[in-house]
């Protein structure tokens, strides 16, 4: 059954048919949310506020648009109040919890792992948005017009924000060393110290 | 770095996949032929771009999501779907304001300014003849002062004739007595003053309601 007439279903109260929705589209939604808030538990609050909004609203939905797209809509304006809640943008992420087992060599493997440590602390320091905008096109695959339909504005200035996020995050990348020298200077130097 | 390197930048990120419009697509990729620091650029981006994608994803495990669909299950049971916004024709509240104020500029200028609005009295008819008058160039006329009312005069004589007035503006009722003495002739002046004393001893009326009987 195609998402529209779900959506009619779902629009007469029927649960199931919306269950279904559900199950298609959960593990996006819960990406999403995850690469947002960079917390599993959040993320899966965050995935089933987002279905129970979408629930409530559904017979407002007019199905101009992408049933997807009103989903993904959604999810990152729940994102965005709980991170206007917690007043900033992510708490510290440990990085352990992306590794996944690979196939590599143990040296492959941990040269990898700092390569996914860096990309992350990157992603971590640069604003909602525009995580939201490079997950929302490298990981879902969506166009700057959907984007735009799901971020609001322009497709334009979902292209310009997109390039714009991906200068930034390669800086970040590239001076991520740096910037962990910068921000954390007390617990080095106590380390050298007691290393003498 | 050159400004035209600058520019070109800008709009590297979105060049690999395509979504540049064709003119950019072409100044971009012209410019890539010749530049060897945006090649570079490019190159870094294409690193990150590819970094991201290779990232491993948080994959939660079957019973996650089993669980995660009992929750959302008994969640979505207890709610109830609002029912669908009206889509009539409705003024957003932002711009109430402004048909208020043109309502209120509308009675100002049709309801108070209007001679003829319903609160005011209506205005006399004029006969034809009148309308004629009006219509009528006006012819300057003489007219001779009128004399100037001698009220003391008036009062000098109602006392002397001893009868009523039956104009109140002939009267003096302001129950000034200096005023009202200095009109009078010596004997009516004593008179005056004589019934005036004999009322204040008995205390029948007062002085000013004495002026005006007197009158």
């Amino acid at each position: 059954m195609t998402d529209p007439q779900l959506v009619a279903r779902a629009q007469e109260g029927d649960l199931p048919a919306f269950e279904e929705l559900v199950k298609k589209y959960q593990r996006e939604i819960y990406g999403l949310a995850y690469r947002l808030v960079l917390d599993a538990e959040e993320a899966k609050d965050l995935t089933q506020q987002a279905f129970m909004q979408a629930f409530v609203h559904i017979r407002g939905f007019r199905q101009q648009a992408q049933f997807r797209t009103w989903l993904f809509r959604i999810a990152i304006n729940q994102c965005y109040n709980y991170l206007k809640n917690r007043k900033k943008f992510g708490d510290p992420v440990d990085c352990d919890e992306y590794v996944l087992v690979g196939e590599d060599s143990p040296e492959e493997e941990l040269v990898a792992q700092e390569d996914h440590r860096r990309l992350y602390a990157a992603l971590e320091r640069l604003p909602a948005k525009q995580r939201a905008v490079i997950t929302l096109k490298l990981e879902q695959g969506l166009s700057y017009e959907e984007i735009s339909k799901v971020l609001g504005g322009t497709a334009g200035a979902a292209r310009v924000n997109y390039c714009q996020a991906l200068k930034t995050l390669k800086k970040y990348m590239q001076n991520e060393d740096d910037y962990e020298v910068a921000v954390r200077p007390y617990p080095k130097m106590v380390t050298r110290i007691s290393r003498r | 770095m050159k400004w035209r390197c600058a520019l070109i930048q800008r709009w590297l990120p979105a060049y690999p996949d395509g979504d540049l419009p064709s003119f950019w697509q072409a100044v971009v990729r012209s410019h890539l032929e010749k530049c060897p620091a945006c090649r570079e650029e490019l190159a870094g981006l294409e690193a990150v771009v590819s970094s991201i994608k290779a990232a491993p994803r948080h994959e939660p495990d079957q019973a996650f999501w089993d669980n995660f669909n009992r929750e959302l299950h008994l969640k979505l049971a207890q709610s109830v779907p609002e029912p669908p916004p009206a889509r009539g024709f409705r003024i957003p509240y932002y711009l109430l304001g402004a048909p208020a104020l043109a309502g209120l500029l509308l009675w100002l200028a049709f309801g108070y300014l209007n001679p003829e609005r319903p609160g005011m009295p209506p205005q006399p008819q004029l006969s034809q003849e009148q309308k004629a008058l009006e219509q009528t160039p006006a012819i300057p006329r003489l007219a001779a002062p009128a004399p100037a009312p001698e009220k003391s005069e008036a009062v000098v004589m109602v006392s002397q004739n001893g009868q009523d007035l039956h104009g109140d503006d002939d009267l003096d009722m302001d129950g000034d007595l200096d005023s009202t003495l200095a009109g009078m002739t010596e004997t009516e002046r004593e008179a005056f003053l004589k019934k005036v004393r004999q009322h204040e001893k008995d205390g029948s009326c007062t002085r000013e309601s004495l002026i005006v009987s007197w009158a």
